[in-house]
């Protein structure tokens, strides 16, 4: 079997497993996964930007909750129904995410990872500071405005469990081989470029704030669809999802998985949130655990799991 | 070769870093087709001037005209895209990548043209260019193999075999045979006498013997500026050469 049809084998393996799992899990892991899939889409989204392109953000919540309140605002005030909702979602990272790229790449390493800081907490703060409008410390329900999903003659309403599963599985699915396809395209083979070494890159003929804006605008985009996914499917919207701690979490998620993997993101999304799941039943304090798991991980797997796997035992692995 | 229209001319070109002139109005015409040399002592500024002819600085002052056309203020790669390539004294590989994908970067640039081809390379095309570039350098058949590993020799080697790929027409080739052994010498001299068959060629150089069996003319830089120029045999017996550079 050729490299190529290796990973779109695996790759739909993986998906076609997730599609599969919805009929064997329990309640309250079909919730999980379904979660886990939408959080995973998130981390998919950081990956394209600090995994392939090789720029640390912690900004990304505002990436985030741009698409959470961009698809819940919609919904809570006008009644729009959910297709419109996550488009508007969608639109509106891709916009920050331009916006802020224009301004924000022109630093790079740490000064990038403080400007996106910066700009993740002015955004957190103006949701709060705009209560009144986003209705930012409270949070707020949009489930009982949210109507149904019309699918031909089925009405498919978001509080069933089905729905929310196949809905998010759909959504990873996007994001994943979207993800898969970018690594694999020409574009791909820039952003690793200027991951290795940007002005090298610049000498081989690209322009590479160019492609880092598009990769930040992806990754906008992927993290806002996953924020827009998350508004509909469970409901809530709030401030805490635009916290500095919702631009953490990608970044351990990822690197706990393996930086510059294409599945990487799966794999720590879920380990981390059953860590957190499991942990919670008998300490409150569970950010500890998270934190011993990270040192582990940087002292003995500094590539996390999957880039482990590909430098021991699979090179092909994208 | 007075008859012949230059291919690169740098007219009163200067570089100050801060209190410092590392180039100082530099006049320099390339004939189309020639290998040229640059001689002088460390510092004399002879890698700021490619620097600023293939982008990586922009001149403080001056003019830099390629092909007829000013590109004094062009960025690197729009130079690129007109034939200019340049490869780096350090030598500036991927490390954590295949020989493939090393020169795959450059191999795919001129493939990239709309949307599709930016989505789908064409791989076959960018895999033909790649061997065709590894196997003009020697290193067919490393294709897999991570750059890092490569010995010091093969690395020079595939930094060059990635500006081939890249599709020269002014090839900037700075210090090639530093850290080289005697034999692996001999053979660069032989690939860049090949490659001057289908582009120009400006290589900075610190072993005499390379640029008098290489170039068709020579030019002597020191302290910013042009001290000599001519053959290597006039350049040799150039009495301020032979105290400023070559040190009789």
């Amino acid at each position: 079997m050729s490299a190529g049809r290796k990973v779109l084998a695996l790759h739909l393996g993986v998906l076609a497993v997730l599609f599969v799992l919805q009929f064997a899990l329990p309640a309250y892991h079909h919730t999980n996964v379904a979660r886990i899939m939408v959080l995973a889409a998130y981390a998919i989204g950081y990956n394209i930007l600090l995994g392939y392109t090789g720029l640390m953000s912690l900004g990304h919540a505002m990436f985030f909750a741009a698409g959470m309140y961009g698809a819940g605002l919609p919904v809570y005030y006008f009644g729009v129904g959910a297709p419109a909702a996550f488009g508007i979602g969608l639109a509106s990272g891709l916009a920050l995410a331009f916006v802020f790229g224009l301004m924000a790449l022109r630093t790079a390493g740490p000064s990038f990872l403080i400007v996106s800081m910066m700009f993740g907490q002015a955004f957190f703060l103006a949701t709060l500071y705009f209560n009144d409008f986003t209705l930012g410390d409270q949070g707020f329900i949009v489930s009982d405005k949210l109507a149904p999903l019309r699918l031909g003659g089925a009405s498919l309403g978001f509080h069933e469990p089905a729905v929310k599963y196949n809905l998010a599985l759909a959504i990873f699915s996007a994001c994943l081989m979207a993800a898969l396809a970018l690594r694999l395209s020409a574009v791909g083979r820039v952003l690793i470029g200027i991951r290795e070494n940007e002005e090298r890159t610049r000498l081989l003929g690209y322009d590479s704030f160019r492609y880092k804006l598009v990769a930040l605008a992806v990754s906008g985009t992927f993290s806002a669809a996953a924020g827009a996914a998350y508004a509909l499917l469970f409901s809530y919207v709030g401030s805490t999802f635009a916290a500095i701690l919702f631009s953490i979490y990608p970044l351990l998620w990822v690197l706990l998985g393996g930086v510059g993997t294409i599945l990487g993101p799966l794999l720590g999304t879920a380990l981390m949130f059953y860590l957190v799941d499991t942990v919670s039943g008998f300490t409150s304090s569970y950010l500890l655990f998270v934190g011993a798991a990270l040192i582990a991980l940087i002292l003995w797997f500094p590539q996390g799991i999957l880039g482990t796997v590909r430098t021991r035992w699979l090179p092909w692995l994208p | 070769m007075a008859a012949l229209a230059p291919i690169l001319a740098t007219q009163f070109l200067s570089k100050h870093f801060g209190g410092l002139t590392a180039v100082d109005a530099v006049s320099l015409e390339v004939v189309q087709g020639e290998i040229r040399a640059i001689i002088g002592p460390n510092g004399a500024g002879k890698t700021t001037l490619v620097g600023m002819i293939c982008g990586r600085h922009m001149p403080s002052s001056g003019r830099i005209v390629y092909e007829g056309r000013d590109i004094t203020r062009l960025r690197p790669w729009e130079r690129l895209a007109l034939g200019i390539v340049y490869t780096f004294q350090v030598t500036s590989i991927f490390k954590g990548l295949s020989c493939y994908e090393n020169v795959a970067l450059p191999a795919q640039r001129g493939l990239m043209r709309g949307f599709a081809a930016r989505l789908v390379p064409g791989e076959a095309a960018v895999a033909g260019r790649v061997h065709t570039a590894l196997e003009a350098v020697g290193l067919g058949g490393f294709e897999d193999q991570r750059a890092e590993a490569l010995a010091y020799g093969h690395q020079r080697l595939l930094e060059i075999a990635m500006a081939l790929a890249a599709e020269p027409r002014l090839l900037i080739l700075d210090e090639p045979t530093q850290g080289l052994a005697e034999g692996e010498i001999a053979a660069l001299c032989e690939l860049v006498r090949r490659i001057a068959g289908q582009a120009t060629v400006l290589i900075i150089e610190h072993n005499m013997q390379v640029v008098l069996e290489l170039a068709q003319r020579v030019t002597v830089m020191d302290a910013g500026a042009i001290l000599a120029e001519g053959t290597p045999a006039e350049v040799e017996r150039h009495p301020e050469v032979q105290r400023a550079y070559l040190g009789r």
